[in-house]
C-alpha cells in the first residue's frame, strides 16, 4: 500500500507545490499547498547561516541529504536511483510496510520518536526530513 | 475484446447525449452475483500479465480526470502501470455488482474522515447499491480488490517471501503489541520468524483497513492478533496442529477499536499472502460467526476473468471455511 493504510494513489490528488500543468490542452495553475495536516506551525526561525522567513520549520541541507540516504536505504532502491526532497514516498514505490520501515530508520538515525498522526501526514521526502528537523530541535531545547 | 474497446472508445465527453453513446458501446463486463452473508468476494490482477500498451491505454481512459492526472505525475512505468490498473480494478469490480449497468468510469470516490476510500453515491440516474463495500490493496506483483455487502473490510496482501529491511524484533518491538513481540521471539528459525511477522502484519493491516479509522486511529501496539487453537495455548507459541483460529484482542476499555471482527489467511499463487478482515454478522450463531467464506477472481478486465476459488491459488491458511 503506498500510503500507510487504505489507498494506493490518492483519489483526490493534493499538489504540495506550485507547478504548471498542461493537461488536455488546458493549462491548470496549481496553488501552493502547505500540507493542512502538519503538525509544526508557521514560525519564525533565527538560523545563523540563512536569516530569512520561513512558514514552517524546513529542514537543513544536511538533514535532508541524511534523510535521503536513509530512504534510500531502506527502500532498497538502485545506488542510482534518485531521492531528493521532492519525491514522493509513493512514487517511490513504498508501501505501508515500507514506510514504517523507513520511519523506524529515521528514528534510529535521528534519536527521535514519529508519532503515527505525525507519520501519517508525510507526503514527500522533505516533509520526512521536516518533521525530523522539528523534533530534533524539540529534543534539544 | 480488447480491440473492441479501443476501436468503440471516444474521448471523454461533456454532453449527456455523447456520454449515453459511450456507455452503450463499451463491451460489457461478465456481472458478478452479489457477496453472500460473511461472504467476501476478492479480485485480482497480475500487473506483469499484462504486456499490451494499448490495453493500458484503453483503461487509462476509464479513470476520472482526477485519477488520469495523478497517473500522469507519477515517475516510473511500473509505478504507473500499478496506479492505473490499482483503479481500474476498483471501477471493473464494482460495476460488475450493478450488473453491469453502472460504467466503470461512472463512479465517483471520496474518502470518509479518516480517508478510508468509498463510493460517493449520487442521486439521478447512477444505480449503485448503496451496501457494497470494497477495499483495495497493492503489492508490485498483484493488485487486489475485495468486496463484501453490508459489513465493512479491509484486506491486505504482501509478498510471501518479503523480507524486511529492519530486524523483525526491533520492528515488532517498536509497533506490534508485546503478546505478539513475544510470539515472535519464540522462532528461533529467521525465516519462520520472518514468515509470522508477515502473517500478522498483513492480518493487523486488514483489520486498520477495515476499521478505517486510519494508521493513527488503531495504533498496532493497540491490539492483538493471535493464532488459537484446540490446547488454547495461554504462551504464545506457534500452533500445535496446523488449524488454528485468528483472534484479535483490543483493550476492554477501548472505544475504537472493537473486537467484532473475524478473519482469514489465504496463500495466493504461491507467492502472496492475502488478509482478509470483515465485521461479524452478530445476528449468526456463535459458531457460525468464526469462518467466511471467500471466492476469488483472477482478472485482466475486459479480456479474461477466471475463478481461482476451489483450485490451488488460493490455500486456507486460516479462517476459512
Amino acid at each position: 500500500m503506498a500510503s500507510v493504510t487504505g489507498t494506493a494513489i490518492s483519489i483526490s490528488a493534493r499538489p504540495s507545490r506550485r507547478s504548471l500543468q498542461v493537461f488536455n490542452g488546458l493549462s491548470v495553475v496549481k496553488s501552493v499547498s502547505f500540507a493542512g495536516q502538519r503538525k509544526s506551525i508557521p514560525s519564525i526561525r533565527s538560523h545563523p547561516a540563512t536569516s530569512r522567513f520561513r512558514v514552517s520549520c524546513a529542514a537543513k541541507p544536511e538533514t535532508l541529504a541524511k534523510v535521503c540516504n536513509i530512504v534510500k536505504k531502506q527502500l532498497a532502491l538502485p545506488e542510482n536511483a534518485t531521492v531528493a526532497g521532492h519525491s514522493k514516498f509513493a512514487d517511490l514505490g513504498a508501501d505501508s510496510l515500507d514506510t514504517v520501515e523507513v520511519v523506524m530508520g529515521l528514528e534510529e538515525a535521528f534519536g527521535i520518536t514519529v508519532e503515527e498522526d505525525s507519520a501519517q501526514s508525510i507526503v514527500t521526502v522533505q516533509d520526512a526530513a521536516d518533521l525530523i528537523e522539528d523534533l530534533v530541535c524539540a529534543k534539544s531545547a | 475484446m480488447h480491440r473492441l474497446l479501443r476501436g468503440d472508445m471516444l474521448p471523454l465527453p461533456s454532453n449527456l447525449v455523447s456520454r449515453h453513446l459511450v456507455v452503450s458501446s463499451l463491451p460489457s463486463l461478465p456481472p458478478a452475483p452479489f457477496p453472500l452473508r460473511r461472504e467476501a468476494h476478492l479480485w485480482y490482477i497480475v500487473p506483469n500479465e499484462l504486456e499490451d500498451a494499448s490495453l493500458l491505454q484503453d483503461y487509462m481512459k476509464l479513470l476520472s480526470p482526477c485519477e488520469k492526472e495523478n497517473v500522469l505525475s507519477i515517475k516510473g512505468e511500473a509505478l504507473k502501470k500499478c496506479a492505473i490498473l490499482s483503479r481500474v480494478l476498483v471501477r471493473t469490480t464494482l460495476s460488475r455488482y450493478t450488473d453491469c449497468k453502472v460504467n466503470p468510469r461512472l463512479f465517483k470516490f471520496r474518502k470518509n474522515r479518516f480517508g478510508k476510500p468509498e463510493v460517493e453515491h449520487q442521486n439521478g440516474c447512477l444505480w449503485v447499491p448503496p451496501s457494497l463495500q470494497f477495499n483495495i490493496s497493492h503489492t508490485s506483483s498483484m493488485i487486489a480488490c475485495g468486496v463484501t455487502v453490508d459489513v465493512p473490510i479491509g484486506i491486505d496482501i504482501e509478498e510471501k517471501r518479503r523480507k524486511p529491511v529492519n530486524n523483525i524484533l526491533s520492528l515488532a518491538h517498536r509497533y506490534f503489541s508485546p503478546y505478539e513481540v513475544q510470539y515472535l521471539a519464540s522462532f528461533m528459525d529467521p525465516e519462520s520468524r520472518q514468515s509470522e511477522f508477515l502473517r500478522l502484519w498483513t492480518l493487523k493491516e486488514a483489520y486498520v483497513k477495515a476499521l478505517g479509522r486510519g494508521f493513527s486511529g488503531a495504533p498496532f501496539r493497540d491490539f492483538t492478533i493471535r493464532f488459537e487453537n484446540s490446547t488454547d495455548s495461554v504462551v504464545p507459541e506457534r500452533p500445535k496442529s496446523e488449524e488454528f483460529r485468528i483472534m484479535i484482542d483490543t483493550a476492554s476499555d477501548s472505544v475504537n477499536l472493537t473486537a467484532n471482527w473475524q478473519f482469514a489467511l489465504v496463500e495466493l499463487c504461491g507467492s502472496h499472502l492475502a488478509a482478509i478482515c470483515m465485521e461479524k454478522d452478530e445476528n449468526m450463531p456463535g459458531t457460525e460467526q468464526e469462518f467466511l467464506k471467500l471466492k476469488v477472481w483472477k482478472t485482466l478486465p475486459f479480456v479474461e476473468d477466471k475463478c481461482m476459488s476451489q483450485t490451488d491459488a488460493v490455500i486456507n491458511i486460516s479462517g476459512l471455511c
